[in-house]
């Protein structure tokens, strides 16, 4: 694997916004007017108590559902009313924990899903129907390179319910890098980790997805403090606090909450 | 007038109340465990042949008895299903309890042929509750009137003991969000037995009360089985309340408006009325939320890795060449009706090939395929009578009619999941079948023409093995080998048989196709297929027009064989039938389906030669293998091999284990 | 007759095609035939002591009790045959199961022919079943005798090889409406099943009607679907509809009858409006209406009580082997196996080809006297009468019927061949 560092980020080119973001369920609210503003390059983590509102903004982001009110602009494109797939097509991708992979395919089969979702306006439907896939060259290429990028290259012919746990690891974020994402949502990708496992998940994602704008849902505050360029703090829906780690760290709201033991 | 107008309310509240009764066990037991049963209806008709049976000795005095004693017997029977056949089935897709409860159906319907034989016969009520009495100057039937209101009162009992006791309180709970009742720590799992003996017990009741005024006879549960299904599906699945509006909407709608007035669109409103509820409210007038996914997994067939895929191959090859001898041997090694059997074997082979590529692989299980396969049947007659005697047109016409209208039907249906989508195609079905009872001519040009025959059917086709001219008529030509002509039928053989291993070859071809992949994807996980930037409805709606044009074509090919067409071919059984064979045989794999029409037709084949009773075996069969092998037999050289001598030692099997047909063997 | 005419099927097609000189692509040993479809049974056509039989009949389903019913005459049938010094042959057979569905008929037809080798069919009591296996026997040229009333059988769908002993449904109509237009009326309602059997008691008994009466007319039409167990809503419409019309005619038959005539005795219809049926003198029907279809007129195809022909000694055959007395299916099973018989006996070959020839107006002495089956369309020439059904004498809860209302001779009550639309 080639050593790549983290591009600065670029000021002033905004890859994400969101502008007043509201989600209800009845009449509970779990978000709520969240105005976010993301950089492209940016390592961006958002912490916050369990119903805080963070897997929903995830949601809302990769649309898995649909807004109450508020709008979503990616790339400077409004994108609320947009279906997830066609989210992912703009270049947002998300990433599940390492259970959610197509456990009765091959690992190859499970990157070229992925590869085959972008180059797939290179082929015409009869050919989809009738050609098989070990014809396809572009798509093939980019899932090699990506197996090898991300180290499972040998073990491409295993089915991935065989995988062992890092190899797993390794082939859920090989996924999301196959459908060429430039802004990638990680919820909670090292829940149930080890310290350890965590320490190489987290490696991993730095080492792999180093051109890709990233967000994090993390529980782990001193790995956040870290990692992150910029952190959120979600609080009962709303933003508490935003800003880089210390910013946050020094924020007296945060400390409050956090002193305060953040209300369940 | 207004008279008239008054007994014809009366008519559809009796029928109604039934209904009601009928719908509300149905709808509680699919609420609280997610069971689809079919067998409902035969439940209800045991319901009035233990009432049959308990009236006989004592006269009509012994009917307020056997209201009561009857119904709890079912009630025990329902229990008893529950604890030895549903209950290995939890936590596993619906699917299996429609295959489960089909067999029931089998098992329960030819027990009634086996102990009360074939006939109808009235059940015996006393005089207190027979002949007419006069209000208000209209003479009305003393049973209407005792039907709606014990009828009323056992639903109201219901209603109460759901409202007002904690056991009622707890499946309405269930009913409504399993989880969040577990959730409480309340065992929910206990009440299941319970829930589906209640449900037996009022579907007995309803089956006492409506055959003191329709006679018992061994049909009467499958003709209240799918207005059952239709009514539940209209009020919402689990919900006591819509089973009564569904119930009471039906039986009025059926009995005082369509009949009397509208007699034309009967046996269509109610299909068009339920597809149209599941398009704009899926989970019925008074259903909540739409369900929880508690789906479950289906079980596809074996992994694959039995065999590497040189030895597939040669043993698909090996398998072709078998099969194309077997007309060889007709008349001398074996009867030329071993041909006719195969013949029906590979047609139905590739019908349920067609089914398990939406089945097996998008995980839609379309409880309506007889549509397609009545539809190409049709084609093919209605071509060859009206237009053409060109097999190759009326072919092509079936499988571009299928394939359209399968495209039409996935439009509006595949947008709703799992047993909703079972339900609307199942409607979808109804509807034409229908249909194909009221198109019986048309005026065309001033002249009436023949298009379906209603309920005679089209016979005495002439086929013609060409186009315009040029082509053969089977029957007029003939090949011989060694001793033997092959002419007619035995070179039909040849068709369907080749029809079958293209219909194969056409779909393992697909499913090694970036398509194929995104179909596999959807099958392991349709979440994540969706963010992997594909449109997870596009491809199921492909997969299911192709699914519907090889349905169209096995439906064409069955008219071409036997030359004749039936609405029995279109009938619902149908559909039954071949998700039976999909299952038996093993789904998810290509060559499974066809293992599973090969198997069922020899059995029943075999049965019939033995015994009068062979759906009691058939349907015993069915539910030994649902509940003890249900990846059906391909899965059965995987369960073998740790036993066997030098086979791979036994692999991992408690995970569902999904084929990977890119290396497919033949047939 | 060459000498191939006795192979089966389409074999025989091909041979004929072979014959005529137009194959195609014929290929291979032209001398070496083999015969297939045809297990053993295929030489000796003239010098035989047994005859395949192929019984088709609805053992199990809906029609079951009518199928077994029938299936008893069969077995008198075939016992009488097999023990009489008049014919020269013993019938073997099989019994074939075709359930309720025409599709399921139709395979069990091809089995009979091509696994038992079968040369004569007989059985079916539905209409789709019998149309089913009509077509069957046609294209595989073995003679069918049906059982079922529907008219196109021997009308528009007739075949030279399906002979019907049966009393169809424009015989029956014939003495419904003559006796209807004398003493009812000519304002007529009608309830019927929608499917064949129905629609055409309908269209039949309208024709006459029609011819009767000038100043006939179709009061209204309710329609139920074959196999409903649910009147109540017609019932309703016919009461309201009963001041304007004179009788109501009513094309249903087995359960469905029965249900409709004890629900409508229930609402008693008959204090309405007279119900005429066709087939409510059927013990079956009449068991399943009980006392509730006291009143109700119907024709009657058949009676135990006949003195015609040889039916008592039919009776009493029947009463010996099954102890029960025969009725209308029955006595169809029975005769329609005897008339076979004789048409072999009087062939001297049990090639269905030389049969099918030989029965074409052969006089039979039968239960109804002297009969025949007409070259026109295969139809049996039997009387038909009209009876209503009555309280028992004996007090016991089923009704008895009687058959002294109207009596028409075979050759009165059968359509003239130019009518029959049968072209064979």
């Amino acid at each position: 694997m080639e050593a790549q560092e983290r591009e600065p980020v670029a000021a002033g080119d905004t890859i994400l916004r969101t502008d007043g973001l509201v989600r209800k369920f009845g009449e509970f609210t779990a978000t709520d007017h969240v105005d976010l503003e993301i950089e492209r390059g940016e390592f961006r983590s958002i912490i916050g108590p369990n119903g805080a509102g963070k897997t929903t903004l995830f949601n809302l982001i990769s649309g898995a559902l649909p807004v109450t009110d508020g709008t979503i602009y990616f790339d400077g494109e409004d994108i609320t009313g947009l279906s997830p797939q066609q989210r992912v097509r703009r270049g947002i991708g998300r990433s599940f924990q390492i259970s959610n992979v197509f456990g009765g395919l091959s690992v190859r089969e499970n990157v070229r899903l992925a590869a085959q979702s972008v180059h797939r306006d290179e082929y015409n439907i009869v050919e989809s129907l009738f050609k098989t896939t070990d014809k396809y060259e572009r798509m093939n290429e980019r899932t090699d390179r990506i197996l090898e990028r991300v180290g499972l290259d040998d073990i491409a012919e295993e089915e991935a319910d065989v995988l062992a746990y890092g190899d797993r690891r390794r082939l859920e974020i090989g996924v999301v890098l196959a459908t060429d994402p430039d802004l990638v949502l990680f919820d909670e990708p090292t829940a149930g980790m080890s310290v350890e496992e965590t320490q190489g998940t987290i490696d991993l994602i730095e080492d792999v997805l180093v051109d890709q704008t990233l967000m994090l849902i993390e529980h782990d505050i001193e790995l956040v403090m870290e990692l992150s360029d910029n952190i959120t703090v979600l609080n009962r829906g709303e933003i508490l606090a935003e800003g880089t780690p210390e910013e946050v760290a020094n924020n007296q709201a945060v400390q409050d909450a956090y002193l305060g033991g953040m209300v369940e | 007038m207004v008279a008239g107008v008054i007994q014809q309310l009366l008519d559809g509240l009796t029928l109604g109340v039934v209904y009601v009764l009928l719908a509300a066990g149905l709808s509680v037991i699919f609420g609280v465990m997610h069971v689809i049963n079919f067998a409902h209806g035969e439940l209800f008709a045991l319901g009035a042949y233990f009432a049959l049976a308990l009236i006989a000795p004592f006269g009509g005095t012994a009917f307020f008895a056997a209201l009561i004693v009857a119904p709890l017997i079912v009630g025990v029977i329902g229990v008893a299903i529950e604890r030895y056949t549903v209950q290995p089935l939890y936590g596993r897709n619906p699917l299996y309890h429609i295959l489960l409860t089909f067999g029931l159906v089998l098992v329960i319907n030819d027990l009634i042929y086996l102990i009360w034989g074939p006939g109808a016969s009235s059940l015996a009520r006393p005089d207190v509750i027979s002949g007419t009495v006069s209000v208000l100057g209209l003479g009305v039937g003393v049973y209407n009137v005792f039907i709606i209101v014990a009828g009323s009162l056992m639903a109201f009992g219901v209603w109460a003991s759901l409202e007002y006791t904690r056991y009622g309180l707890i499946i309405r709970a269930g009913s409504q969000d399993r989880q969040m009742v577990r959730n409480l720590g309340i065992n929910i799992d206990r009440y299941y037995s319970l829930v589906f003996g209640m449900g037996a017990a009022l579907a007995a009741f309803a089956g006492i009360i409506l055959a003191g005024t329709r006679q018992v006879n061994p049909e009467m549960g499958m003709s209240v089985i799918i207005p059952a299904f239709v009514i539940v599906v209209l009020g919402g699945l689990g919900s006591f309340k819509g089973a009564v509006a569904g119930g009471l909407l039906v039986g009025i709608l059926q009995e005082s408006i369509l009949r009397p007035y509208f007699p034309f669109l009967e046996g269509m409103v109610i299909f068009l009325l339920m597809i149209g509820i599941l398009l704009i409210r899926p989970q019925g007038l008074f259903g909540t939320e739409a369900p929880e996914d508690e789906s479950g997994d289906l079980l596809t067939g074996s992994r694959g890795g039995f065999l590497d895929p040189q030895t597939r191959n040669r043993l698909g090859l090996a398998m072709i060449l078998l099969l194309a001898l077997v007309p060889l041997g007709a008349g001398t090694l074996y009867s030329t009706f071993i041909v006719t059997l195969m013949i029906e074997i590979l047609i139905w082979g590739l019908f349920a090939l067609s089914l398990d590529f939406i089945m097996g692989y998008t995980g839609l299980v379309s409880l309506g395929h007889a549509l397609f396969y009545g539809l190409g049947a049709y084609v093919v007659a209605i071509t060859i009578q009206d237009v053409t005697q060109s097999v190759i047109v009326a072919v092509a016409l079936a499988i571009v009619i299928s394939a359209a209208i399968a495209w039409f039907v996935g439009f509006l249906s595949i947008r709703v999941a799992g047993v909703y989508f079972a339900m609307i195609t199942l409607a979808f079905a109804e509807l034409f079948y229908n249909a194909i009872y009221r198109l019986d001519t048309i005026e065309l040009f001033g002249e009436e023409r023949e298009v379906t025959g209603g309920s005679e059917g089209i016979f005495g086709l002439d086929p013609f093995y060409g186009i315009a001219g040029i082509g053969v008529d089977l029957d007029s030509i003939g090949i011989f080998v060694g001793t033997t002509v092959l002419t007619g039928q035995l070179l039909f053989y040849y068709v369907a048989l080749a029809a079958l291993v293209v219909g194969f070859l056409l779909t393992r071809r697909m499913l090694q196709s970036p398509f194929g992949s995104v179909l596999k994807s959807i099958r392991e996980n349709e979440q994540r297929a969706t963010f992997l930037g594909y449109d997870t409805v596009v491809y199921k709606r492909r997969a299911f027009v192709i699914s519907g044009a090889l349905a169209g074509l096995s439906g064409g090919l069955y008219t071409l064989f036997t030359g004749r067409v039936f609405p029995d071919n279109a009938e619902w059984m149908v559909s039954g039938e071949v998700i039976v064979m999909v299952i038996l045989g093993g789904m998810g794999t290509l060559y499974g389906p066809i293992i599973g029409s090969f198997t069922f037709f020899s059995l029943e084949h075999v049965l019939t030669g033995y015994t009068d009773r062979w759906r009691l075996v058939l349907g015993s069969i069915f539910v030994l293998f649902v509940i003890f092998l249900p990846r059906g037999l391909v899965s059965v050289p995987e369960l073998l091999a740790p036993y066997l001598p030098g086979g791979p030692g036994p692999g991992p099997q408690t995970e569902p284990a999904p084929e990977d047909s890119s290396t497919g063997g033949g047939d | 007759m060459t000498p191939d005419s006795n192979t089966q099927g389409s074999r025989r097609q091909f041979i004929k095609a072979v014959t005529a000189g137009s194959v195609a692509g014929v290929t291979g040993l032209a001398g070496c035939v083999g015969d297939p479809g045809e297990a053993g049974n295929g030489e000796d056509l003239d010098d035989f002591d047994t005859v395949t039989l192929g019984i088709l009949e609805p053992f199990t389903g809906e029609f079951a009790e009518l199928g077994e019913e029938r299936h008893k005459g069969n077995e008198v049938g075939i016992e009488w045959v097999n023990e009489s010094d008049e014919y020269d042959f013993e019938f073997e057979y099989e019994t074939f199961d075709t359930q309720t569905s025409a599709a399921a008929a139709s395979r069990e037809a091809e089995e009979a022919i091509q696994d038992y080798g079968a040369d004569f069919l007989t059985g079916s009591i539905n209409s789709s079943a019998a149309l089913a296996v009509a077509d069957v026997a046609d294209s595989n040229g073995v003679v069918y005798t049906p059982g079922a009333a529907d008219i196109s059988i021997t009308g528009s769908n007739c075949s030279e090889y399906v002979f019907r002993f049966e009393t169809n449904t424009a015989q029956m109509t014939e003495v419904m409406a003559q006796w209807v237009n004398d003493e009812l009326g000519d304002q007529i309602f009608y309830h019927y099943a929608d499917y064949v059997y129905g629609e055409s008691v309908r269209d039949e008994f309208e024709a006459r009607m029609e011819s009767l009466s000038d100043s006939y007319e179709n009061v209204g039409e309710t329609t139920s679907d074959e196999g409903s167990t649910d009147f109540d809503a017609f019932i309703t419409q016919i009461q309201n509809n009963a001041d304007d019309a004179d009788a109501l005619v009513v094309g249903m038959t087995g359960a469905d009858l029965a249900i409709f005539l004890q629900q409508a005795g229930e609402r008693d219809l008959q204090d309405d409006i007279p119900i005429v049926t066709t087939t409510g003198s059927f013990t079956p029907v009449r068991g399943g209406a009980g006392l509730q279809a006291v009143g109700t007129y119907t024709g009657v195809r058949y009676s135990h009580e006949l003195e015609t022909g040889d039916n008592q000694e039919f009776v009493d055959a029947y009463e010996d082997m099954h102890d029960e007395l025969p009725d209308n299916f029955s006595r169809v099973g029975f005769e329609s196996i005897r008339m076979v018989a004789t048409g072999i006996q009087e062939a001297g070959s049990r090639d269905p080809d030389v049969v099918k020839d030989t029965l074409n107006d052969l006089e039979h002495e039968t239960i109804f006297g002297t009969n025949r089956f007409r070259e026109c369309d295969g139809q049996a020439e039997n009387p038909v009468w009209m009876g209503e059904l009555v309280e028992p004498e004996d007090g016991g809860d089923v009704t008895e019927v009687t058959f002294d209302l109207m009596e028409l001779d075979g050759q009165e009550a059968i359509p003239d061949c130019e009518d029959t639309g049968c072209d064979r």
